[in-house]
Formats: structure tokens, C-alpha cells, sequence
């Protein structure tokens, strides 16, 4: 099986980069790679070099002391931090409601070696031996990040971190099992496979327990006093024996020399083997964690491999779709059932609940702190809304380009059709934007003391007016390169990947902002003069036609560009949608 | 004619070089017929419907559904037809009745209600009106993708391997389906490679190979060219007869 596996990982990897390489032959994936290159020559490799002529590092080294424990007061307790941040996750990861990607079998190794006569051990190795070249990547992206002057210490690094997520791999598979395990096995199977979570869990209490308990005794002093304090109840024997197995996984990560960093590699490699025989052992449980991945994947196309689909639950119509109307908002009313398939209704109540509540009290009591801190937050919350989430909220053509296929024999204008898909994501970002505006607004007083009510007001009411045109705007133009460069957009959950694919991105984000400035510069021109020839007489209250003007500059262009949209949608080949790898 | 093709060619393009699906396609579907459009793997059989459906743009020649262009005038062509392709495609959000309530919205249809709980019913979809598609089997979606194709009174029907997934019941009440929809006037054009379920509902059958269509008649017309004298009386052997794999 061990042959099989590499011949598959082999011909997988050879054919991937073939195909990599024969795409380049395409304009827009050479300037990818082209872009992506520089990107990843400038963010590593740059770095790479000019930590070679940094002189105080290399002295640094040179006194021993290693990379990742350069700061003072905290170089003794980092390894006992990595190790208390391991235990932690490998506590929750009994709760968390996730699953290994290991067991996680692709729609062809189903087909081939789940019927073939292949162990559930061997497929498991099969199964870790195709993650690795992510891993070692990732091993190598942080190799090469870690701030030396040695290219020995980069690269004990990069086994070591290497070595830490293949662990942190087959614990996650052994977790999976044992959880697959809890929920079928009888009786005495379901004890035995309760005893790691137990295990592992108290052991993540107790070492809790002992912290706070000495944080409670003792106040220390700074973040130095701290370290020390933490590192020296690790040093207590019960603690030091519970945190043993995490500390020694990352301990060569902090390791400061080679005489430091073998006996630490080796201890991890035994943690390493002793994970490995408790998931391997443990593989009754395979076939009952398989099917639960299955089931999980189960809301895909029939066929589809790649990143897990969103999970979509069957809820209580919210508003029925009327058998006439503007076709828009069909497409509205598609996407508003999407997002309510997903979050429950009942979700965004109680948070806005919590926030006015939150308010009332914080307004109630009067404390400045926790006033500013909220009335911060909602500021930071309502422009992130405003300016990113349309980048993050993509329910509209490029989460439905997936469906162009039907999408195409629809008879709808496609202006219609673009205009419809910006409708809800636009609704719920704005929603979002003024709630958290209208937060900000009430507790504007702490957070902005020397502003006059009525600008603070006003300045509110501005924003509240400019964010769904702004947010129109940027869905607007991730619409048009959506249409324009279909190719070069993910749809849906799928991620090209390459270098190529990376200097895509890149060029589509810089496209995007400048598009976007583009037009969004006649309305600041048109609303800017408005103020400048009116704030003097009438004061900030002006903040708020001027949004209105700036806001209505917007949603001409908007419709403008929905209009020249519908061509290019009609002349959009099915063919021109990247597929996924 | 419901559905007339003149010359249409589809040529792909790829990094790779071109190729041409589909070349100088030409032919019509009154109202009223069953047309199979058969062929082996690769024939252009499935750029040809999806080109009719307004999905593909053809490379050459035009396309009317009821007198419409497709491509000069695409609303109302679409507005005429219905297509049901062979694999399902779903919105995975929305439940069986949430489909056909968008369907008749984009489609203007009146009496959504009576007519989908009529159809659902005739599908043997029946207490699956608020399943999401991925609690549904593959034939159940195939039959949601088809039910959403005749919820409206398309005139102009397009199947693409309609059976596929569906059980033996399944097969029988589509067959039936399809018969129904033909007497009651529409045009309709199949693509299979049930070539028995073919000769069972079709009223003609266009054969392509390559991208071309290589013979064009109804089964007795079939069966009396004179290069197809030997071929055999039943459709598999002159299929295979014309397609030179005999």
C-alpha cells in the first residue's frame, strides 16, 4: 500500500505541476505567476537576505540565544506558553465541532481504496501521507519567516514545525476515531475510548487550576514577572509531568543550539510515535468516522471534491416569494434564504438584543471605560462592515456563477440579474453597518468628548447614509470583475492554488481598489463641494446632504454599470468559469 | 417551427488548441413531435442542447425557439422553452417548493401552488416539498430539476438523458410525462443513449456522430434508405449501422 500511496501522491503532484506549468502559457496566469513570484520573493526571500546583513542579529546568534526567544523575561516561559497553548487545544479539540481532514476521503479514494483490499491502517497512512506536502510547506513558509541569520536554524525550525503538525494531524484523526467511537461503541468500548478525552482534559484543568491559583496568590509584576511566574509553576512535578508531551513538541522550536535541539527533537519524535500507535491502534472507529465525513460533505454536488460546502439547514420560510414581481427581488429573495439556511433568525435577535442592552447599561451607569471601549468597538465594527465585508460576503454572481448554467436559461435581463444579486448582501451589510453606527452614535460622547453632539449626530447620520451606497459600490465592482474576469475569481468555497493563482489574487485586489476609488471620486467630488459651499453657513448638519448628494452619485453609477453589465453577462461562455483543480 | 437550427456550429478553445463540438447543424421540431437526438459519446449532442437552451453561444448559424433568436432575442426564446440537463443543477439552500415558487416567478407562471403540488405529486415528490437538495437522492433531484422544466407551459421541451437516476417507477411515469407533453402539443427534443426508450417515444430521430448529423427521419424513413437496407429493423442496429461501428 505504502508504494500505492506514493505512486498516487507521485502522479498527483507531476500532473498538478504540469498542468501549472501548461496554464502559463496563458497571458493572465503568466502574469499571475509573474506577480506572485515578486510577491513571494519580496515578503520571504527579500526578508530572507536582509536578515543576513542585520549585524545585531547575527550577533545575537552568535551569543546563542535562539530565534523565537529574543525577548527578554520571556525566553524561559515560551516553551512552557507553546505547550500550555498545545494543551489547551488539544482539550478543546474534544468539544470543538470539527473533524480530521484525515478521514476525509476524496470521492476517488472512496471509489478505489475504500473497496480495495487495503487496511484502515494503511489507508490512514495513505491518508497522512498526502497531507504532507501542505505540511512541509507550511513547515517551509515558517522556516523561512523565523527571524535568524542562520540557514542551520531555519532549517531546524522547519522540522520541528513540521514535526508539530504532523502530530497535531494524527491527534486530530485520533480524536475523530475516538469521538466516532463514543458515539457507537457499547459500554465498555465507549469507557475506553472515553479515557484520553478525560485524560487530556483534566490534565488541562488541573494545569489551569494551578496557575490561576498561584496568579491569585501572587500579583506579578509586568510581563517578565509573569513568565517567571508561569514558568515556575511549570516547574512544579505534578505540572511539569502533565505538561510534558506539549512542551517537548514545541520545545525545538525554542531550542537554542544543537546540542540543545537534539535531545529536544527527539523527545518530540517519541510523542510523535506514541500519538501515532494510540490513532493507529484505534482504527476500529475508520469506517464510522468516514461515513461521518461523508455525511458531512453530503451537501455537495454529486461529484465534487475540494473545500467543504456551507452546511445549509431546512428553516421556516421568512417571506414567500410572490408569483409576480420584479425579478430582482427573486434574486433577493435567493439569497435572503440562503443567508437564513445557514444563521438562524433567531441568532441575530439575540445579538442585537445583548448589543442594546449592553448600551443601556453602559449609558445607564455612566463609566467612561467600558463606554469608550464599546463605543470603539462599534466605530471599528460599522467601517469594517462598511469597507471589507463586501469582500467576505459574497452571496451574489460569484458564489452564482456556479450556477450559470441554469442561470443562463432563465429569461431575465441580465441587468436585471446583476442588479438583483447585489440587492440582500447589500441589505445585510447595511443592516449590520447600522447597528453597530447606531451604537457608536449613542455612546459617541466618550469616545469622541471633544465633538459637539450635533456633529457627532450628524457625522452618524452621514455615514448611516453613505454606508449602503458604499457597500453597493464595492459589490458592484467585485460583480463586474466577477463578470469580466470570471476565470480569475473563486466561486463559491473553491481556492485555486499556485503561484500563479496567489499573483491573481493579488492583481484582482489591487483592480478592485482602484476600480473602486474610481468610482466612488465624482461622488466625494460632488459631495465635498456641496460642503465646502455650505458647512460655513449651516454648520455640520451639512454632513448629512452631503451624504445624500455623494450617496445618490453612487447609485446612478450603480445603475450605469448594472446596465453595462447585462452585455457582458450575456457574452459570458459558460466555458470561461474556472473549475476548481 | 418550435425549434429550428440553421447551420449552427460550437467551436471550444483551449490552451490547448481548438475544437469544433458541433459543425453545419441544421433542423426543426414542429409542435407536437418527439425528436431523439442520439450519438455516440462526444457526438455534440449535449452542446447542441445547451446551445438551444441559450447557455452555449454558437461559434456559427442561429438558433430559433418559436421564431426567436436566441442569442438576438433571448427573453422570449427562453420565456418558450424548458431544458432539463442531465446533471441536477440546484440552489442547495432552497427547498423543493422554494424551486418551483422561483420558477414561476421567473417564469410569470400563475397558480404556482395548485400546479406544483399537482406535479410534485405526478413526480412521486409528495412530502419532500421542504427538503433542501442535499437530503434529496440523485433521482429526486433529477426529478425537482424536471418538475421545475414543466411546472410552466413551456411549448418548446429540451431532455438531456432524463432518466438518469431514476427507478424503474421513475422511468416509467417520465416516459409518460414526456408522451403526455408531446400529444398536448409541445415540441420536444431528447437526448439519450436508451436507445429503446428512444424508439419507444419518439416520433423521429436525428443521429449525430462528430459534431454532424449523419442521418435524420422517422423510424420507417429509417429504415428504408437504401444504405440501411441490411442494418436491421430495430434502432440499436441501425444506429450502430450509420455510425459505422457495426
Amino acid at each position: 500500500m505504502l508504494s500505492a500511496s506514493l505512486y498516487i501522491i507521485g502522479c498527483s503532484a507531476r500532473n498538478r505541476f504540469r498542468m501549472r506549468l501548461r496554464r502559463l502559457r496563458e497571458p493572465r496566469y503568466l502574469a499571475g505567476a509573474v506577480v506572485g513570484a515578486a510577491y513571494l520573493y519580496f515578503s520571504f526571500f527579500a526578508r530572507f537576505r536582509g536578515a543576513r546583513s542585520n549585524r545585531t542579529r547575527a550577533a545575537r546568534a552568535q551569543r546563542g540565544a535562539g530565534p523565537l526567544t529574543a525577548v527578554p523575561g520571556i525566553a524561559a516561559a515560551a516553551p512552557v506558553f507553546a505547550g500550555m497553548a498545545l494543551m489547551a487545544a488539544a482539550a478543546v479539540s474534544w468539544v470543538a465541532p470539527f473533524e480530521s481532514g484525515l478521514l476525509e476521503l476524496s470521492e476517488a479514494e472512496t471509489q478505489f481504496l475504500l473497496t480495495a483490499p487495503v487496511t484502515r491502517r494503511q489507508l490512514l497512512v495513505h491518508r497522512l501521507l498526502r497531507s504532507q506536502i501542505g505540511m512541509l510547506f507550511g513547515a517551509v513558509v515558517f522556516g523561512i519567516t523565523v527571524p535568524s541569520s542562520s540557514g542551520n536554524r531555519r532549517l531546524s525550525v522547519g522540522i520541528a514545525m513540521w514535526l508539530l503538525l504532523v502530530t497535531w494531524k494524527i491527534y486530530f484523526a485520533g480524536v475523530s476515531l475516538a469521538r466516532a467511537r463514543l458515539r457507537a461503541a457499547t459500554g465498555a468500548q465507549r469507557t475506553a475510548a472515553f479515557v484520553p478525552a478525560a485524560i487530556v482534559v483534566s490534565a488541562a484543568a488541573i494545569v489551569g487550576a494551578a496557575m490561576m491559583r498561584a496568579f491569585y496568590i501572587e500579583t506579578p509584576a509586568g510581563i517578565a514577572g509573569a513568565a517567571a511566574l508561569v514558568a515556575s509553576v511549570a516547574e512544579q512535578p505534578a505540572i511539569r509531568v502533565l505538561l510534558w508531551p506539549f512542551i517537548a513538541l514545541v520545545r525545538p522550536l525554542f531550542a537554542a543550539s544543537t546540542t540543545g535541539y537534539l535531545p529536544a527533537i527527539a523527545a518530540a519524535l517519541a510523542v510523535t510515535a506514541a500519538v501515532s500507535l494510540w490513532t493507529l491502534a484505534g482504527d476500529d472507529a475508520f469506517h464510522l468516522a468516514v461515513d461521518a465525513a461523508a455525511r458531512r460533505r453530503s451537501g455537495r454536488t454529486p461529484g465534487q471534491t475540494g473545500p467543504r460546502k456551507v452546511s445549509y439547514r431546512a428553516r421556516a420560510e421568512a417571506w414567500t416569494l410572490a408569483p409576480a414581481g420584479r425579478p430582482e427581488t427573486a434574486f433577493a429573495w435567493k439569497a435572503l434564504m440562503q443567508t437564513l439556511r445557514v444563521f438562524d433568525r433567531r441568532e441575530a435577535v439575540r445579538t442585537i438584543a445583548v448589543l442594546t442592552a449592553l448600551t443601556a447599561i453602559t449609558v445607564a451607569t455612566g463609566r467612561e471605560g467600558p463606554a469608550a471601549l464599546l463605543g470603539g468597538f462599534s466605530i471599528a465594527a460599522a467601517a469594517f462592515a462598511i469597507l471589507m465585508a463586501p469582500q467576505v460576503v459574497r452571496m451574489d454572481l460569484r458564489q452564482d456563477l456556479e450556477h450559470l448554467e441554469l442561470l443562463k436559461t432563465w429569461p431575465v435581463r441580465a441587468a436585471s440579474i446583476v442588479r438583483g444579486q447585489l440587492l440582500w448582501p447589500t441589505a445585510l451589510i447595511t443592516a449590520i453597518a447600522w447597528t453597530m453606527i447606531a451604537v457608536a452614535v449613542t455612546l459617541s460622547g466618550t469616545v469622541l468628548p471633544h465633538v459637539d453632539w450635533l456633529a457627532r449626530a450628524a457625522g452618524g447620520a452621514a455615514v448611516a447614509i453613505l454606508a449602503p451606497a458604499l457597500v453597493v459600490a464595492q459589490l458592484t465592482v467585485h460583480n463586474a470583475v466577477a463578470l469580466m474576469f470570471p476565470a480569475w475569481v473563486p466561486l463559491g468555497v473553491q481556492r485555486a492554488r499556485g503561484v500563479d493563482a496567489m499573483g491573481q489574487r493579488i492583481i484582482l485586489l489591487g483592480g478592485t481598489w482602484l476600480l473602486l476609488v474610481v468610482m466612488t471620486v465624482p461622488a466625494a467630488i460632488a459631495a465635498g463641494l456641496f460642503w465646502f459651499a455650505s458647512a460655513r453657513f449651516f454648520g455640520p448638519l451639512m454632513l448629512i446632504p452631503a451624504a445624500v448628494i455623494a450617496a445618490g452619485v453612487i447609485a446612478i453609477e450603480v445603475v450605469l454599470a448594472t446596465e453595462a453589465l447585462g452585455p457582458v453577462y450575456d457574452r459570458l461562455d459558460i466555458l470561461a468559469v474556472e473549475r476548481s483543480e | 417551427m418550435a425549434i429550428a437550427v440553421e447551420h449552427f456550429g460550437r467551436t471550444y478553445s483551449s490552451d490547448t488548441g481548438s475544437l469544433t463540438a458541433v459543425a453545419d447543424l441544421s433542423f426543426a421540431v414542429r409542435g407536437g413531435e418527439i425528436v431523439g437526438l442520439i450519438g455516440p459519446n462526444g457526438a455534440g449532442k449535449t452542446t447542441t442542447l445547451r446551445a438551444l437552451a441559450g447557455i452555449l453561444r454558437p461559434t456559427s448559424g442561429r438558433v430559433f425557439i418559436d421564431g426567436h433568436d436566441i442569442v438576438a432575442d433571448p427573453l422570449e426564446a427562453k420565456r418558450c422553452l424548458a431544458f432539463m440537463p442531465d446533471e441536477p443543477h440546484l440552489f442547495e439552500y432552497l427547498t423543493v417548493t422554494e424551486h418551483l415558487r422561483l420558477v414561476a416567478r421567473l417564469y410569470g407562471v400563475a397558480d404556482i401552488d395548485r400546479r406544483s403540488a399537482a406535479l410534485l405529486d405526478e413526480l412521486e415528490l409528495s412530502g419532500k416539498e421542504r427538503s433542501l437538495p442535499g437530503e434529496l437522492s440523485r433521482g429526486m433531484r433529477q426529478k425537482v430539476v424536471i418538475a421545475c422544466g414543466l411546472v410552466r407551459d413551456a411549448t418548446t421541451l429540451l431532455f438531456d438523458e432524463p432518466l438518469t437516476g431514476l427507478d424503474p417507477l421513475g422511468i416509467r411515469r417520465m416516459r409518460e410525462t414526456i408522451v403526455a407533453r408531446g400529444r398536448a402539443g409541445a415540441a420536444i427534443l431528447l437526448s439519450s443513449h436508451l436507445l429503446h426508450l428512444v424508439e419507444e417515444i419518439c416520433t423521429r430521430v436525428i443521429i449525430m456522430d462528430r459534431g454532424q448529423k449523419i442521418a435524420d427521419g422517422t423510424f420507417e424513413e429509417l429504415r428504408s434508405r437504401v444504405d440501411l437496407a441490411e442494418a436491421g429493423s430495430s434502432l440499436e442496429q441501425i444506429f450502430l449501422s450509420v455510425t459505422g461501428r457495426k
